[in-house]
């Protein structure tokens, strides 16, 4: 460009243009955010937010765990980054001919910088073309879906690519050649901008906030459901609509990239049921949108999102997990299940005697709460009650769930672990008949009153008795009570029996027989939701094998530790049938047979119903055991 | 259309029971009380009639249980269901009589102007079968028992019977008594909403006027505990043995 020039003022004027049209955007999409529900947790752990925002948003942790669009995405990322500085040299440089970052910086490190501008234009070419191949010849399968904006990725990456064009070219050519490239550049790159508040490629300025405002990787406890207050009388139970939604639920909407993978790793999806995380999330911003417009025809709840969609997740978090951007789809299925159960009664019929049973029992089962202990007749193992009654307290208490007391085949995992326990000389007793559901499957069914009447018995028991440490061999009430009872003031340190036994046997304490003759054992481990994605305790119980079984042979299924696959059972999902598709526990074990083991362990209760179920129905003589009753086995 | 359903509160059924040390009543200690079964399909059968009405909010579905303050708790679970009032009519000492109690609940519906009272087929607990049709019988009212479909149509009452291998279809006038079988339809779960709602409805109080009680119960005791069981072999070889315990021991043969 020459001197201050009619062509100077003329891009001054298109960049103030773009860039009020732009902040109008801004302001027109914070305006939608503002429709969502107030949420003041998104701003406290600043140091946690900070480096979420780094390992995720900057250094694309997640987006690395696809191995093919993960360089590729991380290469045009990091080149956006870099360009941009290139950008606003370019920007001051139309407003003030001339300008350039040169004059305020030694000469090294402006070569140093005009070098990276070109390696990263070249990078980014390179990936936007690769990613452009991908999506034009080999269909992907995430990335297809009819809820989907699939030619927008098109339109984005051939800008994207014409960018990068332009800017070669008018580095390498002068005069009115070079004036046509560089207002080609400059008018792309302004529009680009103004492109995004219309696409899905959003995502470009609003997932590094959101990772930074998300609490799917902490802060605070990951995976524990908001607390209701159902003490005041609220207008809407959960939520029907956007409106009822968290601000950040909505913002999840702008963030999501459409890219699949959530979908992709959805146990409810690979099995052929209609639940598709990525839908949910898409939904909420076509909604949004609507709504903003004046549109309040419909609802999210029914006249996007179905019924039978919710009652499909099994809350495993594989979307959460797998989600590059830190968006949490789980939150809103949750809400819209509060919504249908609170507010309408609306849920899978064979679900009420479970909500009655927990109700009326403490258990969703319908067992004489008088048998919860029966379990314990003959081993000599105290009540909490017991040891009250001669004033003293045992060093941790026993927690064994309703799997744990009523079902014939978890009881064998209970009797396990107390003789492991008994075998370590460890000081516990147990609660009997005084020891209710956790509420798990209540809260993740949406049945938040029902949950939080047995959260509050439960904490009120616990309390009674002065309950330091609990050890649990159930994931979902080591998670509830762990996790989600603080909520309601039950501050307890729970540790899951893979975490204690190990520790255990790491101190020598638990007592093991010569193991001279042990045969040569190859086992899988099947990871629980609830323990893994939860509550990230993937080593205790390999650990736990490993020490039980000098000889063993650990193998390990495709999907494995965070990418385990879900055995089905969780978010009440236990207590409804399964009609549509394939059944998940069926998907899971053939999974673990396939990789040959001749066992395959499982640290959950519910885990274990789906999984022996499933291999006792191939015919197959591989047995499933719990961690527990492996080292029982062993024992002197 | 005004609906009278009479309620009555019970203890879970799925546990075991301990006699009290009265010897007359069931150790109440860690039971969990609830409206009786075949009383919930009643309710839900009269809130689905208030419901086909043309005008919903003109009907009335009232729930009416006897009992001391703790039969409240199960009134307000049937408001949360959907009844839009309730009447305790307070009585705290136990009643074993079927008619006295009748006496107690015909004094309340009788000027309560109802065009369809509804009873459960019978209670879960005592099982006597018998308060609804007394309480017809002293009002006067037709009763048609144990329905398992009912129909409202311009003053009269169709209501199916389940009979061994066939059905029976009954009409009759209003106002009348009906008492209701299981079929009829499933409680609806109270949502929170209802359960926020029924807080405000009103729940009158008033003394239970109890007719005098014909009968007392005199004692109440477990069925003996049964022998465990015994595993005398396997297949042919243990047949021997098992008739010879059978004729020698058991006497049954
Ligand atoms: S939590 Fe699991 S089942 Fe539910 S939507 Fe996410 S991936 Fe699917
Ligand atoms: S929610 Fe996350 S993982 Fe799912 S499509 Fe959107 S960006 Fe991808």
């Amino acid at each position: 460009m020459g001197s201050w020039s009619a062509s100077s003022v003329l891009f001054t004027i298109v960049v103030v243009a773009a860039f009020g049209f732009f902040s109008y955007n801004v302001q027109r999409l914070v305006g939608e955010l503002q429709l969502g529900r107030h949420d003041d947790s998104r701003w406290n752990d600043l140091p946690r937010r900070f480096w979420n925002f780094l390992q995720i948003g900057i250094f694309q942790k997640k987006i690395f765990r696809d191995g093919v669009a993960g360089p590729m995405h991380a290469a045009i990322f990091w080149g956006f980054c870099v360009l941009t500085l290139g950008t606003i040299e370019m920007i001051l440089g139309g407003i003030a001919p001339g300008f350039s970052f040169a004059p305020y910086v030694p000469a090294p490190v402006y070569a140093f910088y005009e070098m990276n501008q070109n390696l990263w234009g070249a990078l980014v070419l390179a990936a936007v073309s690769f990613a452009l191949f991908r999506r034009i010849t080999k269909r992907v399968k995430r990335l297809q879906g009819k809820e989907t904006h699939a030619d927008d990725p098109l339109l984005i990456l051939s800008w994207i690519g014409a960018l990068m064009i332009t800017m070669f070219a008018s580095h390498a050519t002068t005069g009115i050649v070079h004036d046509l490239f560089w207002w080609s550049h400059a008018l792309l790159v302004l529009g680009f901008l103004n492109y995004l508040p219309y696409s899905k490629h959003l995502h470009v300025v609003v997932s590094l906030p959101n990772v930074f405002l998300s609490n799917t990787s902490g802060p605070g406890v990951i995976g524990a459901m908001r607390p209701m207050d159902l003490e005041s009388d609220i207008a809407v139970f959960g939520a029907k609509d956007v409106t009822d939604l968290s601000w950040k639920s909505l913002l999840d909407g702008f963030a999501c990239t459409e890219c699949g993978r959530c979908t992709s790793v959805c146990p409810a999806n690979l099995t052929g049921k209609l639940l598709n995380p990525r839908k949910i999330v898409i939904n909420v911003r076509e909604r949004l949108e609507a709504e903003a417009k004046g549109d309040h025809s419909k609802t999210l709840l029914d006249d996007f999102i179905t019924e039978e969609e919710l009652w499909s997740c099994t809350t495993c978090r594989a979307c959460v997990q797998e989600c590059p951007v830190s968006i949490d789809q789980l939150s809103v299925i949750l809400e819209l299940r509060r919504n249908l159960v609170l507010g309408e009664s609306r849920f899978p019929e064979e679900v009420m005697p479970a909500f009655e049973s927990m109700e009326q029992r403490g258990s969703p089962w319908a067992f004489d709460p008088g048998d919860r202990g029966k379990w314990a007749a003959g081993l000599d193992i105290p009540t909490m009650a017991e040891m009250a009654g001669r004033n003293q307290r045992p060093e941790v208490l026993y927690w064994v769930g309703c799997m744990g007391s009523f079902d014939d085949r978890a009881k064998k995992t209970t009797v396990a672990f107390a003789k492991i326990l008994k075998a370590a000389n460890v000081n516990f007793a147990i609660l009997g008949q005084e020891e209710k559901c956790n509420g798990d499957a209540a809260r993740r069914m949406g049945n938040e009153y029902l949950y939080q009447m047995l959260a509050k018995e439960n904490i009120e028991t616990l309390e009674r008795y002065g309950v330091k440490t609990v050890v649990t061999a159930c994931p979902h009430c080591f998670h509830q009570i762990g996790n989600e009872y603080p909520q309601f003031g039950g501050n307890y340190d729970v540790v899951h029996h893979s975490t204690y036994i190990e520790s255990l046997m790491a101190a020598g304490r638990v007592p093991l027989r010569d193991d001279l003759h042990e045969p040569v054992r190859t086992f899988t481990y099947h990871d629980s939701c609830y323990l893994g994605r939860y509550n990230d305790v993937y080593s205790a119980p390999r650990e736990t094998l490993k020490r039980a079984l000098p000889m063993l042979n650990l193998v390990e299924m495709p999907r494995s530790k965070d990418r385990g696959l879900c055995c089905g059972a969780g978010g009440g999902r236990m207590f409804m049938e399964e009609k549509v598709g394939k059944r998940i526990n069926a998907e899971r074990a053939e999974e673990a047979l396939a990789t040959g083991a001749d066992a395959i362990a499982v640290a959950c209760p519910f885990c274990m119903t789906m999984m022996a179920d499933s291999v006792k129905s191939r015919d197959s003589h591989v047995d499933v055991y719990d961690v527990a009753e492996v080292v029982a086995g062993r024992l002197a | 259309m005004k609906i009278a359903v009479l309620i009555k509160r019970v203890p879970d059924m799925d546990v075991r029971f301990k006699i009290a040390p009265s010897g007359t009543a069931v150790d109440e200690s860690g039971l969990k009380f609830d409206i009786s079964d075949f009383d919930g399909y009643a309710v839900e059968a009269a809130l689905q009639l208030k419901e086909k009405q043309a005008d919903p909010a003109a009907s009335e579905v009232v729930v009416i249980s006897l009992g001391p303050d703790v039969v409240q708790e199960t009134l307000r679970k049937a408001m949360s269901m959907g009844a839009d009032r309730a009447v305790q009519l307070k009585h705290d000492a136990p009643l074993h009589d079927s008619y006295a109690i009748a006496t107690a609940l015909a004094a309340e519906l009788k000027g309560g102007a109802y065009d369809l009272v509804m009873f459960g087929r019978m209670s879960i607990d005592t099982a006597n079968q018998s308060t609804g049709t007394i309480v017809a019988e002293l009002l006067g009212l037709p009763i048609v028992t144990a329905i398992s479909q009912l129909t409202v149509n311009g003053g009269q009452v169709t209501a199916r019977r389940e009979l061994e291998g066939a059905y029976e279809l009954i009409a009759c006038p209003l106002p009348a008594v009906v008492s209701i079988d299981e079929g009829i339809a499933r409680p609806r779960y109270p949502s929170l909403k209802g359960i926020m709602a029924a807080k405000k409805k009103p729940l009158e109080t008033k003394p239970a006027q109890v007719g005098e009680e014909r009968y007392k119960l005199d004692k109440m005791e477990l069925p003996p505990e049964r022998a465990a069981g015994r595993i005398i072999g396997e297949g042919k070889d243990a047949v021997p043995e098992l008739v010879r315990l059978l004729k020698e021991e058991a006497k049954v043969l």
